[in-house]
């Protein structure tokens, strides 16, 4: 009974004051869709009684869920992230755009930058990683230019896909050749992140760690979608390859299941699925296991620059993947929704601005035109 | 309430009174509720009539700042001096790198457990210190009591008429302990170099360190980069001297299985340190993959600090440095443990003179022992002079590979009190930091 007691207490809002400052006045969605890729996030605003406004993103969230976190945050105090961890932790992804709205508001409220509100920084710059599009490798060629050309050095790079009857040897020897065909695109000094994309079986997997642990790709990625214990421990018990996992990972107590059986080597949560708030959480419990965290990120440009505040002050932060979409169109529309603001590197690394909240322009008119749907 | 009554009521409140007045108190009310110790030492009164009339009667510590030239700026040696009622002097060491001041005042705040105390009572004391002090671990109170307890073997020592390993098995090999000098060679012609001074001073083993700083995961070229430079060690030094790397905790987990796993052909003496010492099982993780020997300990204090490693077989050698673990006893225990789990004892020093020297006594009475570091290069350059300032003779030298034992009782020398004048302390100075290309804190 007391335990029963206990949770109604966790779920229920905190005590409202009668009206402040800091008191949420509005909240509006763009729900944003990429023209050519047709990648999808959430985009969130949130206006204090002041009239300050936070931005946030998320993953992709249904209007309905929108309309019911206006109701649940009306009146709430902006600085109400537990609220929110607690009250949307069956809608990760709007639990992430309105907990990033709210730290983006509450720092643009004290005059500071996202990264001292999370506690100051702990580098001045943040290395930045390309994620590179899943398209063949005939295609690669203009979207590594472009990110190369925008000051990337280490890049993810899509596994090729594994037929059921593909001998595995030959797949390996597939994996080799496009790691081996992407340095040459990318230049000698290009990092390699592996993206299994969650595709190949347990078995397969360690198989491929195993034959390709001496090339030394940065870490090979979400190798497999099976997260069970004894399926993980095929690959990191017969490889010395570094295991990032937990792309499609949004609860805490998931990630620290994973550090304790020592299954993963970088913590992955997704900016789309996790808030800032919530990913700060898991990277404590990853420092005491020394384990790296570099957040997935296959959102828009506004979760880029979350991430990269974030990255300012995680001690453990080791890179912050970018979404290089293959279309021209797609990253000119991404920049047209900072403002004209690129998602861009500079020798592998994102400078920090000094300026409060996210120290971006947000360009609302961009996000109307882009949205599929405004709540 | 009838009159016998009433005086027995008052009679137990009385006693319950005077009961209260001999219990610890405090602001909160919270000490434990016992009765305290009158005697001085705690104790003391219990062990009149089984203990000898030695009795400790003065205690001074030293700061001992050296030239900065000599790269010591983090670590002024802190000495400890213990007097006694029949002029025995003993000596110990409790330098602590970047804490020296802090080391310092923590064996001054354990004067009142050890001034009036009988010196032969080693571990009682040892127990004293440690259990006594409620939190029992910390690399200050570890490095206070170390100390403290390599004066009080000293006095031991020099009151029986032997020398320390004497009094702890007796050598196990006479010929000496085996060492390893401290290296810097980045060239293979660098690295030949020093191999030839090797051969001509009959030294078997060095220790170098990895090139780069190392981040959470580490990129391909890091990677190479530093197994091309352990190659290197190999190529220059041939397969007949060996050469251990300290990884000094920089690479993860994650990094130090990729180095340790590449690194297997080299067929490294050990590697030391592969990743932060805090999660052993975090470290577990790092070392179930190779063969290369494993080698931890310089951070861990007591035995009790060592329990995890030995019991879970995480590392194949022990390193506790015995100014910070609890000094010979401590050392001398957790080498026990050691040896019966099959592990091997290296243990560390990059420290002062005292320490180095109290080492190579639990090492000669060591079964499972394996070499012995001692702060330095094969060139003893500025520290001979050091030396023979503080000891009257110079710096000590491996013979055939091996350090010669001392032969005098105790811990065979005795520190010019004088000669600590010409180095006076200068305040403690902080362990030098390092940072990663982006400004991120770095473990160096």
């Amino acid at each position: 009974m007391r335990r029963r007691l206990k949770a109604v207490v966790a779920f229920s809002p905190p005590p409202q004051a009668a009206t402040g400052p800091l008191q949420i006045a509005s909240l509006r969605a763009w729900r944003i869709r990429e023209p050519e890729s047709g990648r999808r996030y959430t985009i969130i605003r949130i206006l204090s009684q002041s009239g300050v406004a936070g931005f946030g993103e998320g993953g992709a969230v249904k209007a309905a869920d929108i309309a019911d976190a206006k109701t649940a945050l009306a009146g709430q105090r902006a600085t109400a992230l537990e609220f929110v961890r607690n009250r949307f932790a069956s809608v990760p992804a709007l639990e992430a755009a309105l907990s990033n709205a709210l730290i983006d508001l509450m720092a643009r409220s004290t005059g500071v930058p996202v990264y001292q509100y999370l506690g100051g920084p702990t580098r001045f710059k943040a290395r930045l990683m390309a994620r590179m599009p899943d398209i063949g490798m005939a295609a690669f060629a203009e979207p590594v230019r472009f990110a190369r050309e925008h000051g990337y050095k280490t890049f993810t790079l899509p596994a090729p896909p594994k037929e059921a009857m593909t001998r595995l040897q030959a797949y390996v020897d597939s994996v080799r050749q496009k790691m081996e065909g992407f340095k040459k695109l990318a230049g000698a000094d290009a990092e390699i992140v592996l993206d299994g994309a969650g595709a190949l079986l347990p078995g397969d997997a360690a198989m491929v760690a195993r034959a390709l642990e001496s090339v030394h790709p940065v870490w090979f990625d979400e190798p497999t979608s099976v997260l069970t214990n004894d399926a993980l421990s095929r690959i990191t018990d017969e490889s010395i390859m570094p295991v990032g996992l937990g792309r499609g990972i949004h609860d805490v107590s998931t990630f620290q299941n994973l550090l304790r059986w020592g299954s993963v080597d970088v913590l992955r949560p997704s900016l789309g699925l996790n808030s800032l708030h919530k990913i700060r959480r898991m990277a404590a419990i990853a420092e005491t296991h020394y384990v790296a965290v570099a957040p997935y990120h296959d959102g828009g440009p506004l979760a880029t620059m979350l991430g990269i505040h974030l990255a300012a002050a995680l001690t453990n932060a080791y890179v912050q993947e970018v979404p290089i979409p293959a279309s021209p169109r797609d990253r000119a529309m991404r920049a047209e929704l900072l403002g004209g603001t690129v998602e861009r590197a500079q020798d592998g690394f994102a400078a920090l601005v000094n300026q409060p909240g996210l120290g971006v322009r947000v360009d609302e008119q961009a996000l109307n035109k882009y949205s599929e749907e405004t709540v | 309430m009838k009159r016998r009554e009433l005086f027995g009521a008052l009679a137990a409140a009385g006693a319950f009174a005077q009961t209260r007045s001999n219990r610890v108190r405090n602001a909160c009310d919270c000490a434990p509720q016992i009765k305290l110790a009158t005697d001085k030492p705690p104790g003391a009164a219990l062990f009149r009539d089984v203990g000898s009339k030695l009795r400790i009667t003065g205690m001074k510590v030293f700061g001992v700042t050296l030239d900065e030239r000599m790269g010591r700026v983090d670590r002024p040696y802190v000495f400890v001096k213990l007097e006694t009622n029949q002029g025995v002097f003993g000596w110990g060491e409790a330098t602590l790198e970047g804490k020296a001041a802090a080391a310092m005042a923590c064996v001054n705040d354990l004067k009142d457990l050890i001034i009036g105390s009988d010196p032969m009572q080693v571990e009682h004391l040892h127990q004293l210190m440690y259990i006594g002090s409620f939190y029992r671990g910390g690399p200050v109170l570890g490095s206070a009591i170390s100390g403290i307890d390599q004066a009080l073997w000293d006095i031991r020592g020099k009151v029986l008429g032997l020398p320390v390993y004497e009094l702890l098995g007796g050598p196990v090999d006479p010929r000496g302990v085996r060492g390893y000098y401290h290296a810097s060679a980045w060239t293979v012609s660098e690295v030949r170099e020093l191999r030839d001074k090797a051969r001509a001073a009959g030294v078997t083993a060095f220790k170098f360190q990895l090139p780069d700083l190392l981040e959470w995961v580490e990129t391909n070229a890091k990677i190479k980069r530093a197994v091309r430079a352990l190659e290197i060690y190999r190529e220059g030094l041939g397969p007949d001297i060996d050469f251990a790397v300290d990884f000094h905790a920089r690479p993860s987990p994650t990094v130090a299985a990729i180095l340790l796993r590449e690194v297997e052909p080299l067929h490294l003496l050990f590697a030391e340190e592969v990743c932060p010492p805090e999660n052993i099982r975090a470290m577990q993780r790092a070392v179930r993959k190779s063969t290369t020997p494993i080698a931890t300990g310089e951070r861990l204090i007591a035995s009790y600090g060592f329990t995890e490693i030995i019991d879970l077989g995480i590392v194949d050698i022990l390193q506790p440095d015995i100014a910070h673990v609890g000094g010979v006893s401590a050392l001398w225990k957790v080498a026990a443990a050691g040896d019966a789990a099959g592990m091997r004892m290296a243990p560390h020093a990059c420290e002062g003179p005292v320490g180095g020297i109290a080492s190579l006594h639990v090492d000669a009475a060591c079964p499972n022992f394996l070499a012995q570091e001692i702060c330095g290069l094969v060139d003893a350059g500025e520290q001979n002079q050091v030396w023979e300032d503080l000891l009257g003779f110079p710096a000590m030298r491996m013979v055939d590979g091996r350090y010669p034992l001392p032969t005098k009782p105790g811990l065979g020398f005795e520190v010019s009190e004088a000669a600590l004048k010409k180095y006076p302390f200068q305040g403690t100075r902080p362990f030098p930091m390092a940072f990663h290309e982006d400004g991120a804190i770095a473990s160096l």
